[in-house]
């Protein structure tokens, strides 16, 4: 193809794009495009998948049959919503293999937040009120998204996230009501999922490297700054309104602005951590690759099963 | 016909009934949910954990039920009860092993919930009658599900062949344990209309031997006058409290957060 | 060799009268375990009576980039019902 063809069918791709039309599979796009969007949709199914394991772990010990079943429900939407979220990707021509087999490998990247221990019962519905209030609004920005399987999984996304955050507040709002060794666990849990919260939305778009092609093709449509600063906006009431305190002095209302102050999250931190220098990194991989291990006898079995049914 | 003294069982029977009924699916839905993250490829992660909340959902059926007639609160039969007054069987206290084992048990324990159930559909007492007939309509896919996984896997390829082989002979004689007699056997089935547990340990075999061995799976069964009886001796002494030391574990962890502040809301 | 499996479309009707919609694609090693995990993994919440799935490779679909595929450029008012005269009652 001549470079004349490459400007045109470029310049039809963005006016596409400016006219608010979505992207479909087998749709003319940048080199760039599908990259930018099977690195991100990638890493947000990962993420999905890495992410039912903090909480799992707790599903044994939940206190009672209500939340008992709650924490099983959420953590089988995440595999839910993993599943979505790979298929979307699938459509830009990588295959489940080939993503899962870089995850496991420790070539692939996962919302960093996961990466963090969950040591007390308070955490699970911490990270359901805090995170899942950050991937939301992340989220809703997302469905907007030019690429189209990636919106449409999305809006479903929000949909079932939108009641984590509810099951997630609820839970805190029990521990805050109830004795004093429940109120310290919830403030516990804040102080140590704070930060790792607002680096959710990644680093200040300064030191971003990807930001400026996925805002001009429309694969998001905020910073990440705006997207903490909404998140932070939301969430500070919230949690002072709990009764709780936020582990930051700065976190004041600047009258001026409308908005809350904050201090920038370590992102020195976030760099050595996504690296694979966290707390939880081996840890979270390890129980995958396990997972993964022991359930090759099964995947084999049951394709192997298909092939003689079809042959017979 | 029993005369109308004899209409229903006592509170005292069919609570057992319901409490052992209830101690099986919430034992069993705890074990099917440690599969959550961890299960062999993500649809199965996510059918699977259907599964173990429909258990603990039915459990919470049945404890509800016992509640109304005098029993304590659901939450306080899992989570303040000593795991020696659980009734549940052996069966379900067994750690998950490896998928084929927990397939396996799916397979026999929904097997033996659909027979259970449908004689319960004919109870007296109709809270029970009326639950049996929900759940039997939620337990119709449990059992599309671990039956069909059973049958793939069971001849599939020499690896699934020997862990489902393995699973199956530690399983059966475990899973007869579901029909242990409970102590007021004999008040449920006069007073209620439930069948004995021997005739429902019958029907089921007659089920499961067959799909079993169509599998490809060798069982500890003979034929005799047309049934199919079990020749191996049956792991007994959960309805009577006797209990495998996974299960001190299991409630230990089960009952842990909750131990923290009891009379608290979570 | 190990595998994620086969893909399989899956259609979904949320109650009777209604058309199948798709809603997305599930991995599965055959077509009945396919209707399982598409009950699993899309019928969870929404209401649901009836699922389709059909192997992703079984799908023949148009290609995006022949828009012309479609092309209606010239006069087509003759299958617009506004393009003609009608008598009052209709617009009741």
């Amino acid at each position: 193809m001549n470079e004349k063809d490459q400007e045109a069918l470029l310049g039809a791709f963005e006016a596409r794009i400016e006219r608010g039309e979505k992207i479909e599979p087998g749709d003319w796009m940048p080199e760039d495009y599908r990259k930018t969007l099977i690195r991100m949709i990638g890493q947000h199914a990962h993420s999905e998948i890495v992410g039912q394991l903090p909480e799992g772990k707790w599903i044994p010990f939940a206190p009672g049959f209500r939340r008992k079943l709650t924490l099983i429900a959420k953590v089988q939407d995440e595999a839910g919503h993993g599943q979505l979220l790979y298929r979307a990707a699938e459509t830009l021509g990588k295959s489940r293999e080939l993503m899962l087999e870089e995850l496991l490998a420790g070539k692939a990247k996962y919302a960093n937040v996961f990466n963090y221990p969950t040591p007390t019962w308070a955490d699970v519905g911490v990270i359901g009120w805090l995170v899942d209030t950050a991937a939301v609004i992340n989220q809703t920005m997302l469905a907007q998204t030019s690429y189209g399987p990636y919106g449409r999984a999305m809006k479903r996304i929000c949909y079932e996230e939108s009641f984590h955050i509810k099951q997630g507040y609820d839970s805190v709002v029990a521990l805050v009501k109830g004795t004093p060794a429940q109120r310290a666990m919830v403030q516990d849990s804040i102080n140590r999922w704070w930060y790792p919260t607002l680096m959710m939305s990644g680093p200040p778009d300064t030191l971003s490297t990807h930001t400026n092609l996925s805002m001009r093709w429309k694969i998001k449509t905020k910073t990440n700054e705006q997207v903490r600063q909404e998140f932070v906006d939301l969430i500070v009431p919230q949690i002072r309104a709990l009764g709780m305190e936020i582990p930051d002095k700065v976190c004041q209302l600047d009258r001026s602005t409308g908005h809350y102050r904050y201090t920038q999250p370590d992102w020195e931190e976030l760099r050595r951590v996504v690296n694979g220098d966290g707390p939880c990194n081996k840890e979270r991989l390890d129980v995958r690759r396990k997972a993964h291990a022991d359930g090759q006898w099964v995947r084999e079995a049951l394709a192997a099963h298909a092939s003689k049914s079809q042959a017979a | 016909m029993n005369s109308s003294a004899h209409l229903n069982s006592s509170s005292e029977a069919l609570s057992e009934l319901l409490v052992a009924l209830a101690d099986d699916e919430l034992i069993l839905g705890h074990r099917d949910s440690e599969w959550t993250g961890h299960s062999p490829i993500l649809e199965e992660d996510i059918a699977f954990s259907n599964l173990a909340q429909d258990e603990i959902g039915h459990a919470l059926v049945w404890l509800s039920i016992n509640e109304s007639i005098g029993g304590k609160s659901p939450d306080w039969m899992g989570f303040e009860r000593k795991w020696n007054d659980f009734t549940c069987s052996h069966f379900v206290q067994y750690p998950k092993h490896d998928y084929a084992y927990t397939v396996v048990r799916q397979f026999l324990f929904d097997a033996a919930e659909r027979i259970r159930l449908q004689s319960l559909k004919q109870s007296s007492f109709q809270p029970i009658k009326e639950a049996a007939k929900k759940i039997l309509r939620e337990e119709h896919y449990h059992l599309l599900h671990s039956q069909g996984l059973v049958e793939r896997l069971g001849g599939a390829t020499e690896e699934s062949h020997r862990r489902m082989q393995e699973a199956v002979d530690a399983a059966f004689p475990q899973s007869l344990g579901l029909f242990e007699p409970l102590v007021h056997e004999g008040d449920l089935v006069k007073g209620s209309g439930m069948k004995p547990s021997s005739e429902l340990q019958e029907e089921w075999l007659g089920y499961v031997v067959p799909i079993l061995e169509s599998a490809t799976l060798l069982l500890p069964t003979k034929k005799s006058n047309g049934k199919f009886i079990a020749v191996c001796a049956p792991e007994y002494g959960g309805r009577s409290k006797q209990h495998t030391p996974h299960l001190q574990s299991l409630v230990a962890d089960m009952q842990s957060v909750y131990q923290i502040a009891p009379e608290s809301k979570w | 060799m190990d595998t994620q499996w086969e893909t399989y479309e899956v259609f979904h009707q949320s109650k009777r009268g209604e058309p199948h919609e798709h809603v997305g694609a599930v991995h599965a090693p055959d077509p009945q375990m396919a209707l399982h995990m598409a009950r699993d993994q899309f019928a969870r919440r929404l209401n649901c009576v009836s699922i389709w799935v059909v192997r992703s490779k079984d799908v023949t679909m148009t290609d995006y980039q022949d828009g012309d595929f479609f092309a209606r450029t010239t006069d087509k008012s003759y299958r617009d019902p506004k393009a003609f005269e009608a008598p009052d009652k209709l617009h009741k």
